[in-house]
C-alpha cells in the first residue's frame, strides 16, 4: 500500500554512490533528492524540528548537563554529583518527597474509586446519561486557577466561612482548614479531586459503555446476579483502562504543583511542600538567583524515578494482563 | 486500531445495547428502587458538587462583600450589586486579562495544530527514511516531566541562542512556541493519519497532486475529528496554564487571567474580586455548554482504548 | 542520509544567519545623534498611570536641564525570577535601585559599579548617615551605590476601631502589654482581630526578626571574617513567640487569617478588618493608592522597645549603577541619581519641586521616612516642602515624634531571604498549632539557619 511513498526512497537507493565515483555521485544526489521529495519532506518536519530541538530536546539535555555544574548563570563550574549528595541529603527534600507521598495517597483514596463509582451508576440510569455527564464534567471546565481561589475563599477557618457556614448547619464547629498543618493536605486533596473527577467519569462512563454486551447476556445464562456480574465481566473488561488511568494518576500527583502553591505556598510550616514546589522555591524564590544545579538535579531525579515506575508499573501489569 | 469513524449515535444514552442489569432485572421493585435511588443521589450530588460552586460563584460576583463574609448562603439580603462587574471589567481590567487569554489561546492552537500535523503527515505520510529517529525523539519526550525543562527552558527564553540581545521574557512566543512542542498532539495525529485509507493518496498521486496538495486538499480535510481534538486540548491547555506564563510574562499588561487573578487579589475587594473570577470562568463554560458533545466525545476518547 | 543530513544543516546555517543579522539590528543601543541614553528604572509593573504621570514631568525637567541626556525609563521590579536572570544577563536598566539587605552579595558578585569618586565629586560622602552608608562600601573600602530611601518599623493601628473598643486613638500602646490589652479590647468590642503579624513568603522571618530586634537581641551576628553566626534561640525571639501564642490561642485576638504576607495583611487593615500591625513606616503611601484605604482610619506609632539594646529594624534602598556600562553612560547615570534620588533631599528647590509634581499628579508627599542623610536636614525638607504635604502627619505623630529615640538596625546581611524562609516556618507552628514547643522550634530553626549560613 505504500509502494507509491516508497517510490521516494528506491531511487534514492539506486543513487547511491559507488565507492568508486564519489564525485559524480555527490553531483547526483541532490536533484535526486530533491525529485524524491526530500525538500517536501524537510519542509513538512521543520515546525516540529524547530519547537523540539529549541524548547524540547536541547532544554532536556542543558537540564542534565547544569545538575552536574554550580552556576550563577554568569560562571558555571562542573562540580560532578555534588549537587545530587547535597539534595539527597536536604531533609527539606525528605519532607518534600513525604508530603507528595501523602497527597498521592490520599488522592487515589479519595479521588480513585469515586469516579469509578459515580461512572458506574450513570451507565445503569436508562435516561439523563448526558445531563449526568455534562454535570460531572463541569468542574473539569473550570480554570483550575479560578478554581482554586474560589476554593481558598470557602476554606476561610472564619466561622462565617463558607464551609464552616455549612458544617454549622450540622452542629460541627469551625475548622482552620488549609491554616492547619493537619487539615491543609487533606484539603488540598479534596479541591483536587473536585476539580479531576469529572475527566475520569466520563474515560470510565465510555469504557463501561463499550463493554460488549454479550458477554453480559452469557453471564446471565450462567446464572450470574448483579454483583456476579461486575466482578466477572465488568471489572476485567474495565482492567485495561484502569491500569492505565492508576499509573497516569499517581505520575500526575507526583508533579502537583498548582494547589499547594495557590493554597498555602507549602505551608503551614512546610505541611504542603511538594516536590514541585521544593524545585520552584530552589530555582525561582531567592531574587538574588536560585540553586539552578540543585533544581535541575532533583527534577532529574523525579524524571528518572518516575519513568521506572513506569516501566516497573508495565512489567507488572503486562504479567497480570497475560494471565 | 483506533480509527475515529463518526459514531454519531442519537444520544449516549443509546450507545451501549445494554449494560451491567439487565432489562429484566429493572423490572424487579427491588431494582426499580434502587434505579430511582441511584436517580436521586446522582442528581444530589451531581448538582451539588457539579453546579453548586458555580452557582454560589455566579451569585456572589454580584453581592457586596459584607452580604458574601457575614451571609455566605443567603440570597441578595441587600440587593444586587451589579457594579461589582463594571469594576472588574473596567478597574481592575479584566477585559484586558480575557483579551491576554484569548491571543494566547489562539497562538497556542495555531502552534500546537501546525506542527502535530505537519508532523504527523510527515512521520505518517510522507515517511523519509529518518522518520524512525524522529519518532522515537518524540515519543521519548513523553516520559519526562515537564518540570525538567523548566529552568532550562527558562534561560532559553530569557536568551535565545543566535539572537544576540534579544529576550523573548514578555513575548507570546515565548508561551506558544513551548506549546509546540507536544508529543501527545502527535501521537494523536499521527495515529489517526495511520488509519487513513491509502488508496485515497494514490489515487491523488495518480492524479498528480504533490505532497503538498496531498497535505492541503486530502489529508487535512479527512481529519477534521482528531483537528477538532487537538483543537479542544489545545485550547483549553493554553486557558489552564498558570506556572509558564508567571514566568515568562512579568509585565502585567501582558498576562492573561490565570497569571493576573491571584496577583491583584489582595488589592481587590472581595465582591469584584468574585465578579472578576466569575468573568473569568464565562468562556470556558459557554465553550463547554455549546460544545459539548466534541468536549465529552475528546474527554472519553482514552474510554476507546483497552487494555 | 547525507543529502537530508546536508539540508538540515544548511537549513539550520540559514536560520542561524537570520537570526544574527536579527540580533546585530536589534543591538542598537548607546549614542544616537550625540546624546547618551540613559535607561533608568521607574515603577514595577502595573504601578498607577498617575505615577507615570509624575515621573514623565520630572523627565521632561531633568531633559531641559540637561540636553545632553536622554532618558529612557524602564519598568522594573527588584524581585521576582526575572531579577537574577536578568542580573546576570545585564540586561536591567543602567540605573536600578536595591534594597539594603542585597547590596552586600552583590558587592560580592561584582553585579554593582563603583561610584566612590562620584559620591566624593558631588561631596556626600560625609553627608551621609554612617549606619546607612557603611551598608553600601564594599570591603575594599569602596562605595557602590546611593542609598536613597529607608525606613523604620512601625505599628500601624486602626483609629476607628480604637474608638470603638473605648480606646483613646491620640494614645497608642506604648508596651507590648498595652498592646495585647488593646487587641483584646479591640476583639472583644468589635469581633475583629485586634493584632495580626505576617506569617508567609519571607515575611513571617521579616517580622520575627523586626520584633526581636525591638525586644533587644538579634538574630545574627556578622562577623568580622565574613561569616555569619545564627542566634535565633534567644529571649527576644522567644518572647515574640509567646506573645503571638497567647494573642491567638489565649486571647483569640489574632483573628482567623494566620497566612498573611505584606500584600494581603495591608488588605486585611485598609479593609478595616485589623486593628493593629507592625510593617515597615512606609506604607502609608501603598495602603490608600493601591489599597483602598480610608486615610481618617490610619494612626502609626513606634514599635515599643524593651531590653537590653533594642533598635528599630530598618531596611531601605540604594540607587546603583550596572557595572559594565562606559564612562560616558556611568556620568550620565550620576547625574541622574543626582537629579532625581539626591538632590531633593538636600536642596529647597530641587524638593519644592518634586513636591509639587507629586502632590499634582495625586500621588502622596510627606509620608515620614527615615533620613538617608542627617535628622536636620530631613526635618528642614518637610518644613520646604510643608506646602504641598498631603498625608495626614496628625495621625502619625506618635510615630515621627519619638522614632528619632530609637536606634536603626540594619537587617542580617547573610543569607537573609533564606534565613526569613526558616523563621517563617517557626511562626506558622506557633500560629497553628496551639501545642507547638517553642524552645524545640527556635533551637532547630537555629541550627538549620546557621546550616545555611556555613555553606
Amino acid at each position: 500500500m505504500t509502494m507509491t511513498l516508497q517510490g521516494a526512497e528506491s531511487t534514492e537507493t539506486s543513487a547511491r554512490p559507488t565507492p568508486s565515483a564519489p564525485s559524480a555521485a555527490r553531483r547526483r544526489s541532490p536533484r535526486t533528492w530533491y525529485r524524491g521529495g526530500g525538500l517536501a519532506n524537510f519542509l513538512f518536519v521543520l515546525p516540529m524540528l524547530f519547537v523540539f530541538t529549541f524548547f524540547s530536546w536541547s532544554p532536556i539535555v542543558q537540564s542534565v548537563i547544569m545538575s552536574l555544574q554550580k552556576t550563577n548563570l554568569i560562571v558555571a563550574e562542573w562540580v560532578g554529583l555534588d549537587n545530587y549528595l547535597t539534595v539527597l541529603s536536604d531533609p527539606e527534600l525528605g519532607r518534600a518527597v513525604i508530603n507528595t507521598l501523602y497527597f498521592a495517597m490520599l488522592a487515589l483514596l479519595f479521588g480513585f474509586p469515586l469516579p469509578l463509582f459515580m461512572a458506574v451508576l450513570m451507565s445503569e440510569v436508562k435516561r439523563g446519561k448526558g445531563l449526568y455527564s455534562a454535570l460531572a464534567y463541569l468542574p473539569v471546565v473550570i480554570p483550575p486557577v479560578v478554581a482554586v481561589l474560589l476554593w481558598k475563599f470557602f476554606y476561610s477557618a472564619d466561622p462565617g466561612g463558607v464551609f464552616n457556614t455549612v458544617l454549622g448547619w450540622v452542629g460541627i464547629p469551625p475548622q482552620p482548614w488549609i491554616q492547619d498543618a493537619v487539615q491543609a493536605m487533606p484539603s488540598l486533596v479534596l479541591e483536587a479531586t473536585w476539580a479531576g473527577a469529572g475527566g475520569s467519569i466520563i474515560i470510565y462512563l465510555a469504557a463501561l459503555l463499550s463493554v460488549p454486551p454479550e458477554l453480559y447476556d452469557a453471564a446471565e445464562v450462567d446464572g450470574a446476579g448483579i454483583w456476579k456480574k461486575v466482578w466477572h465481566v465488568t471489572l476485567p473488561q474495565l482492567r485495561g483502562i484502569l491500569f492505565i488511568m492508576l499509573i497516569l494518576q499517581v505520575i500526575a500527583t507526583a508533579q502537583v504543583f498548582l494547589e499547594p502553591f495557590l493554597f498555602t505556598g507549602g505551608g503551614p510550616a512546610g505541611a504542603t511542600k511538594t516536590v514541585l514546589l521544593y524545585i520552584y522555591d530552589k530555582a525561582f524564590r531567592n531574587s538574588l538567583g536560585g540553586d539552578y544545579g540543585e533544581a535541575t538535579a532533583v527534577s532529574v531525579l523525579l524524571a528518572v524515578v518516575l519513568a521506572v515506575l513506569s516501566w516497573l508499573y508495565f512489567r507488572l501489569t503486562d504479567r497480570w494482563s497475560t494471565s | 486500531m483506533t480509527t475515529m469513524r463518526e459514531k454519531s449515535p442519537k444520544s449516549i444514552d443509546s450507545l451501549a445495547e445494554r449494560t451491567i442489569v439487565s432489562t429484566s432485572e429493572r423490572k424487579r421493585t427491588g431494582i426499580r428502587f434502587g434505579m430511582s435511588l441511584t436517580h436521586v443521589f446522582l442528581t444530589l450530588t451531581l448538582v451539588v458538587a457539579g453546579l453548586g460552586p458555580i452557582l454560589w460563584l455566579a451569585k456572589s460576583a454580584v453581592t457586596p462583600t459584607q452580604d458574601t463574609l457575614q451571609q455566605p448562603f443567603a440570597l441578595w439580603p441587600n440587593g444586587i450589586d451589579w457594579e461589582n462587574l463594571s469594576t472588574a471589567w473596567n478597574d481592575i481590567h479584566i477585559d484586558q486579562y480575557f483579551f491576554n487569554t484569548i491571543v494566547i489561546a489562539v497562538g497556542a492552537w495555531f502552534v500546537q495544530l501546525l506542527v502535530a500535523t505537519t508532523a504527523g503527515y510527515a512521520l505518517s505520510v510522507l515517511r523519509p527514511k529518518y522518520a524512525g529517529i524522529l519518532n522515537a525523539l518524540v515519543l521519548a519526550t513523553l516520559f519526562i516531566p515537564g518540570i525538567v525543562l523548566l529552568v532550562p527552558l527558562y534561560l532559553t527564553i530569557v536568551n535565545p541562542p543566535f539572537l544576540g540581545e534579544v529576550n523573548l521574557l514578555n513575548n507570546y512566543l515565548a508561551v506558544w512556541l513551548p506549546m509546540g512542542a507536544n508529543a501527545f498532539n502527535i501521537l494523536l495525529v499521527k495515529r489517526f493519519f495511520d488509519g487513513l485509507p491509502r488508496e485515497v493518496f494514490e489515487a491523488a498521486k495518480t492524479d498528480g497532486a504533490g505532497p503538498f496538495r496531498l497535505f492541503w486538499s486530502i489529508v487535512l480535510p479527512m481529519s477534521k475529528p482528531i483537528l477538532g481534538v487537538v483543537s479542544v486540548f489545545a485550547i483549553i491547555a493554553a486557558w489552564k496554564d498558570y506556572l509558564w506564563p508567571m514566568l515568562v510574562l512579568p509585565d502585567p499588561a501582558v498576562q492573561p487571567l490565570s497569571v493576573r487573578l491571584p496577583a491583584v487579589q489582595s488589592q481587590t475587594e472581595l465582591d469584584v474580586f468574585l465578579a472578576a473570577l466569575a468573568i473569568a470562568t464565562l468562556i470556558p463554560i459557554a465553550m463547554f455548554l455549546v460544545f459539548q458533545s466534541v468536549f465529552l466525545r475528546s474527554a472519553g476518547l482514552g474510554g476507546a482504548v483497552k487494555g | 542520509m547525507k543529502s537530508p543530513m546536508r539540508a538540515l544543516i544548511a537549513g539550520v546555517a540559514v536560520v542561524a544567519t537570520a537570526g544574527a543579522l536579527a540580533g546585530c539590528a536589534a543591538d542598537a543601543g548607546g549614542d544616537a545623534d550625540g546624546k547618551t541614553e540613559l535607561r533608568v528604572a521607574t515603577f514595577p509593573p502595573g504601578a498607577d498611570a498617575a505615577a507615570y504621570e509624575g515621573f514623565a514631568a520630572q523627565e521632561k525637567q531633568f531633559e531641559k536641564e540637561h540636553p545632553d541626556i536622554d532618558i529612557i525609563g524602564v519598568e522594573y521590579e527588584w524581585e521576582g525570577p526575572t531579577f537574577a536572570v536578568q542580573l546576570a544577563g545585564g540586561s536591567l536598566p543602567d540605573v536600578f535601585t536595591v534594597p539594603f539587605t542585597d547590596s552586600k552579595t552583590l558587592l560580592e558578585n561584582g553585579q554593582l559599579m563603583d561610584v566612590t569618586d562620584a559620591v566624593d565629586e558631588l561631596g556626600y560622602t560625609d553627608k551621609f548617615n554612617p549606619v546607612i552608608l557603611e551598608g553600601v562600601t564594599g570591603d575594599d573600602g569602596k562605595i557602590y551605590g546611593f542609598p536613597r530611601q529607608a525606613y523604620a518599623a512601625a505599628l500601624h493601628y486602626n483609629r476607628d476601631l480604637f474608638e470603638q473598643a473605648g480606646l483613646d486613638p491620640d494614645a497608642p500602646p506604648q508596651t507590648w502589654a498595652e498592646i495585647r490589652e488593646a487587641a483584646k479590647a479591640i476583639t472583644d468590642a468589635t469581633g475583629k482581630a485586634g493584632y495580626a503579624q505576617m506569617a508567609i513568603n519571607n515575611t513571617g522571618g521579616w517580622q520575627l526578626t523586626s520584633q526581636t530586634v525591638a525586644r533587644g537581641e538579634r538574630t545574627q551576628t556578622d562577623n568580622a571574617d565574613g561569616s555569619a553566626t545564627s542566634t535565633i534561640d534567644n529571649p527576644a525571639t522567644r518572647a515574640t513567640l509567646e506573645f503571638l501564642h497567647a494573642l491567638k490561642w489565649e486571647d483569640n485576638s489574632f483573628g482567623s487569617k494566620v497566612d498573611l504576607d505584606w500584600g494581603t495583611i495591608n488588605q486585611e487593615f485598609a479593609a478595616g478588618n485589623l486593628g493593629m500591625y507592625t510593617s515597615g513606616s512606609d506604607i502609608y503611601t501603598a495602603l490608600v493608592r493601591d489599597f483602598g484605604m480610608d486615610p481618617s482610619i490610619y494612626g502609626m506609632t513606634v514599635v515599643p522597645m524593651e531590653g537590653e539594646e533594642p533598635g528599630t529594624l530598618g531596611g531601605g534602598d540604594i540607587a546603583v549603577m550596572s557595572p559594565t556600562i562606559d564612562a560616558e553612560t556611568k556620568a550620565a547615570g550620576v547625574t541622574w541619581i543626582d537629579w532625581f534620588y539626591m538632590q531633593k533631599l538636600m536642596d529647597e528647590d530641587a524638593a519644592v519641586l518634586d513636591a509639587k509634581t507629586l502632590d499634582e499628579s495625586g500621588q502622596a508627599v510627606g509620608t515620614p521616612l527615615l533620613p538617608v542623610l542627617s535628622r536636620e536636614l530631613y526635618e528642614e525638607s518637610l518644613v520646604w516642602v510643608e506646602d504641598y504635604i498631603n498625608v495626614p502627619l496628625d495621625q502619625m505623630a506618635p510615630f515621627s515624634e519619638r522614632i528619632w529615640d530609637q536606634t536603626p538596625v540594619g537587617e542580617p546581611k547573610s543569607k537573609t531571604q533564606e534565613v526569613y524562609a526558616i523563621l517563617d516556618s517557626v511562626v506558622q507552628s506557633v500560629l497553628t498549632d496551639e501545642n507547638a514547643d517553642i524552645d524545640a522550634l527556635l533551637a532547630q530553626a537555629q541550627s538549620d539557619a546557621q546550616a545555611k549560613l556555613d555553606e
